[in-house]
């Protein structure tokens, strides 16, 4: 999750619910394949968040998910969906798979 | 690296205001550049505290856009209803009418309406957000929520996003938390890196700290702690002390009660200002200057006093029984 769309350089958010941004990215064998930008539902929505954001994560078939801060709402719906979860912020996207040997 | 810090409470008037802005203005003092954040948009009152009486900024924000249907232009199809992904159109009496307060503005509805200017859209505002420059050299960001509307979380989210903004490197943001363990307080505590608990020694107050203590473990940030108003109840201190040692929360000082509270915000002026040598002001300006010590020695503190275990916090989900799967 981030606030700012620049690819592997954007800066994990250090929330998740309300992150502008989801920059989603493939990893095949420990090579970046794909890499886009999606706007966080979550960020615009009016309540209930973190739900919307974890939605949008199923919708585009994500597995695992990086953020400073993960909501109680929000850890429930991605605990029951499957969704791994990594606290972490303050570093790019890039760096992130890195440390998270993803 | 930029610091959050929280103040929080649970219970309501124990003392998250008069705490946080001595924190800010003695953190000021020490030259840091601070950002106040007042985190309660329904009952905001750290501006009172700094004195406050008008706003540099103040805009509305995240403009929301709701949908309403033209009667006189539709031909009933039915298919805004179908598509509406909020279910927020309703069949009443023969007519499709949009549910304002389910209505999120996604234009889903307009896309489909076959009848061109038979589904409008209005502008609506969900709050507003001011800032302005305190006269102690570091800039308030508040929120104003009009009652009734949804949205606490967000405009807290809205108004640490602006402190980060403008931050530094070197910068420390000074959240204040609403009463309560709502939408708000979960927001304002969403990405702190400390969070400053503060009690008074009543069973009530020490009720209201153990549940958004739960909170600053589901975040697994490291917590302190400070008991105010101490003298009204001083046996019940120790029980609150006891939980702080079992806890690993860092008790940062006891604040004795003090008229002077209320006289200096009565005064919409701070009480360290206004009197500086009472008992609490004493007492507080021992607490804030503790806290400028973490913010210089934050590794080490956060490392004494980071919670080990993650407790994340489940909120129970209740699962209708479930339907015969066609």
């Amino acid at each position: 999750m981030s606030e700012e769309n620049r690819g592997l350089d954007s800066i994990v958010s250090h929330r998740f619910g309300r992150a502008r941004y989801m920059i989603i990215v493939d990893v095949e064998n420990g090579e970046v394949k794909n890499i886009k930008a999606e706007l966080n539902p979550g960020g615009q929505a009016a309540s209930g968040a973190g739900i919307k954001a974890v939605q949008k994560l199923v919708d585009e078939g994500v597995k695992a998910v990086v953020a400073g801060a993960f909501g109680p709402n929000a850890m429930t719906a991605l605990e029951n969906m499957g969704i791994k979860y990594y606290q972490l912020q303050g570093v790019t996207v890039k760096e992130a798979l890195g440390k998270l040997s993803l | 690296m930029t610091l959050e810090i929280a103040v929080a409470s649970g219970k309501g008037g124990v003392g998250k205001s008069t705490l946080a802005s001595t924190i800010a203005i003695i953190l000021s003092r020490h030259s840091k550049p601070i950002i106040a954040v007042d985190a309660d948009a329904e009952a905001p009152n750290l501006h009172l505290i700094f004195g406050i009486k008008k706003w540099e900024v103040e805009e509305p924000y995240g403009e929301a856009m709701v949908a309403e249907i033209v009667q006189e232009k539709c031909t009933r199809c039915g298919r805004c209803a179908e598509v509406c992904p909020h279910g927020a159109i309703d069949f009443i009496d023969g007519r499709y009418v949009v549910n304002t307060v389910l209505c999120e503005g996604c234009v889903t509805c307009t896309l489909v309406c076959p009848v061109k200017g038979a589904i409008i859209r209005h502008k609506t505002i969900a709050g507003y957000i001011r800032q302005t420059m305190t006269t102690y050299g570091f800039p308030l960001i508040s929120g104003r929520l009009p009652p009734g509307r949804p949205n606490s979380g967000k405009i807290v989210s809205e108004e640490k996003e602006r402190a980060r903004a403008m931050a530094t490197q070197d910068s420390i943001i000074v959240v204040d938390s609403a009463a309560g363990i709502g939408c708000q307080v979960v927001s304002s505590l969403a990405g702190a890196n400390m969070a400053i608990l503060i009690v008074e020694p009543t069973p009530a107050s020490f009720s209201d700290l153990r549940r958004v203590y739960t909170l600053t473990r589901h975040f697994m940030q490291p917590a302190a702690l400070v008991i105010n108003k101490y003298d009204i109840n001083e046996d019940y201190v120790e029980t609150i002390e006891a939980f702080a040692r079992e806890n690993n929360i860092d008790l940062l000082g006891k604040i004795p009660y003090d008229d002077n509270v209320p006289l200096s915000m009565a005064k919409m002026a701070p009480l360290i200002e206004l009197y500086p040598d009472s008992p609490a002001s004493k007492a507080l300006i021992e607490i804030a200057e503790k806290v400028a010590w973490i913010t210089e020695h934050w590794r080490e503190w956060f490392m004494k006093y980071r919670p080990r275990k993650p407790m994340p916090y489940k909120p129970q989900i209740i699962k209708p029984p479930e339907l015969g799967k066609a």
